[in-house]
């Protein structure tokens, strides 16, 4: 029997003025699914990652969390969002608040949870990526590494039903690329439900549960790992040999 | 350390050209300062009403500052516009144009005292230019951590308080000392409309005792004071309010 449906996209169209950066995306995510997006970039894989979440309004098509459409209105956004957990490519963190505040600030804002209590659950947050030390810093104190690790920490703090995370090592120092992957890697162990938009292709081949492939705004291929690599299709080798001649 | 001896040679120079041009005005100028300590008095009043004025004001200014940034940078093209006009009005009309308008013009029609024409003028005044300092603080906060926010699920408004507000304003903190320092130099103006503050209460000091030079000389020394310490508290708080 197949896990539960959590997420499913249906038709998602976008353009920025006259460039159709999405054309009619559809599918679904089961629970457990550690999704990778690979593709060329200006695919539209960050586009598509951000219209999930509605920080991109996609001009048609829609979003079935659970079974039900997201609708529009801001009370259902603001629930939908606390249940998506989102990684930004650049962190985000924001600049004024300690980095345990970082971590409180959703189930404060979102829960309505005290800060006391939530500094705490923040805390365990930060100790199981690895940051128990680094709490009452501020994020201009951190490596970009330990940064990224607490923007996912704030990510998961919401308990999210689904984590989205955005290209996360691509804004890496190299030499802090795999701090991050192994939590990354440790959250997939866990069985967590995950969307990752990256070019981490050793990452798709060994962790992902399924591969989906973008270029020019079409969802060219929605496959398991073993299928993708194995595949004939001459977009598809095409990418992977520019890829790999880049390394 | 070899700052510490160009600082003193600076000293000795600076100090050297003003004693040589006392000396020199002296020869044509007979400098009485005995007449001055009798108005003590009155400079002090003055300095009290200059103070007073420019707290006042600054209140007002940061009050209409907060009001026109807010508008600058919502959503309504309306309040956009209204704010834009604003701004463009006050910063294109001298303040002494306005304190004229403001005492002289409205005045006329309505009973207004002296020193609330005085703080009206120049909290319309200085209210465009913390306006656009506040506006420019917002603008500075990376997008990026307001689509954190969003993506957290926060609400407009909490993005507003707990993200954008808390750094727009450590943002503003050093050009709103910069204004704050104009404010009160630009306080001066008002004595135009015979209100008490400090450089009128100079000038009346010096027609009464023919000691002119003597009275604008201790007026520029208290501006001077005025100001300087403003900077230094200015900076104090700076330091205090820096992100790390």
């Amino acid at each position: 029997m197949k896990d539960k449906e959590i997420l499913r996209i249906e038709n998602l169209s976008k353009s920025f003025g006259e460039l159709k950066v999405l054309k009619d995306v559809s599918f679904e995510v089961r629970k457990g699914d550690v999704i990778a997006i690979l593709g060329p970039s200006g695919a539209g894989k960050t586009t598509l990652l951000r219209c999930i979440n509605r920080l991109v309004d996609p001009d048609s098509g829609q979003i079935l969390f659970g079974g039900n459409p997201v609708k529009s209105d801001r009370k259902s956004i603001r629930h939908f969002r606390s249940k998506v957990g989102f990684v930004f490519q650049r962190f985000n963190l924001v600049s004024h608040l300690r980095v345990v505040d970082n971590v409180a600030l959703p189930l404060v804002k979102v829960r309505g949870e005290n800060w006391r209590k939530a500094r705490e659950i923040a805390a365990k947050q930060l100790g199981q990526v690895g940051l128990s030390d680094k709490i009452t810093n501020y994020p201009s104190q951190l490596s970009g590494g330990q940064q990224q690790r607490v923007g996912i920490a704030r990510a998961l703090v919401m308990e999210p039903a689904i984590v989205l995370l955005d290209e996360p090592t691509s804004a890496l120092d190299p030499s802090l690329v795999g701090e991050v992957m192994r939590v990354i890697k440790r959250l997939s162990a866990e069985g967590r439900t995950m969307i990752i938009v990256t070019h981490e292709v050793g990452f798709a081949r060994n962790i992902a549960s399924r591969v989906l492939f973008m270029k020019d705004g079409l969802l060219i291929n929605d496959t398991i790992p073993e299928d993708f690599f194995e595949s004939e299709d001459s977009e598809i080798t095409d990418f992977l040999t520019d890829l790999s001649a880049i390394v | 350390m070899t700052r510490a001896i160009s600082r003193t040679i600076l000293g000795f120079v600076v100090a050297g050209f003003f004693w040589f041009s006392y000396q020199s005005v002296s020869q044509v100028y007979p400098f009485n300062w005995k007449v001055i300590p009798r108005y003590y008095k009155l400079f002090l009043e003055g300095l009290v009403t200059t103070m007073e004025l420019s707290v006042i004001a600054l209140g007002f200014a940061v009050l209409i500052g907060v009001l026109v940034a807010l508008a600058r940078t919502s959503k309504s093209v309306l309040l956009k516009d209204a704010g834009t006009l604003y701004v463009w009005f006050f910063r294109n009309m001298p303040l002494l144009v306005v304190i004229l308008l403001v005492y002289y013009g409205f005045g006329s029609t309505v009973n207004i005292d002296r020193f609330w024409a005085g703080v009206l003028s120049l909290s319309l005044f200085e209210g465009a230019y913390v306006g656009e300092i506040f506006r420019a603080g917002i603008e500075a906060v990376p997008s990026g951590e307001i689509e954190a926010g969003e993506a957290m699920g926060l609400y407009r408004r909490q993005i507003m308080f707990s993200i954008v507000f808390p750094q727009a304003f450590r943002i503003s903190i050093p050009p709103l000392i910069g204004q704050l320092v104009s404010l009160v130099k630009d306080s001066s103006l008002v004595s135009v409309i015979a209100l008490g503050d400090i450089t009128m209460r100079a000038r009346q000091v010096g027609t009464q005792t023919l000691a002119v030079f003597e009275a604008y000389l201790i007026l520029a020394g208290c501006y001077l004071l005025i100001t300087s310490t403003l900077s230094l508290l200015g900076r104090f708080l700076e330091r205090r309010m820096v992100i790390p």
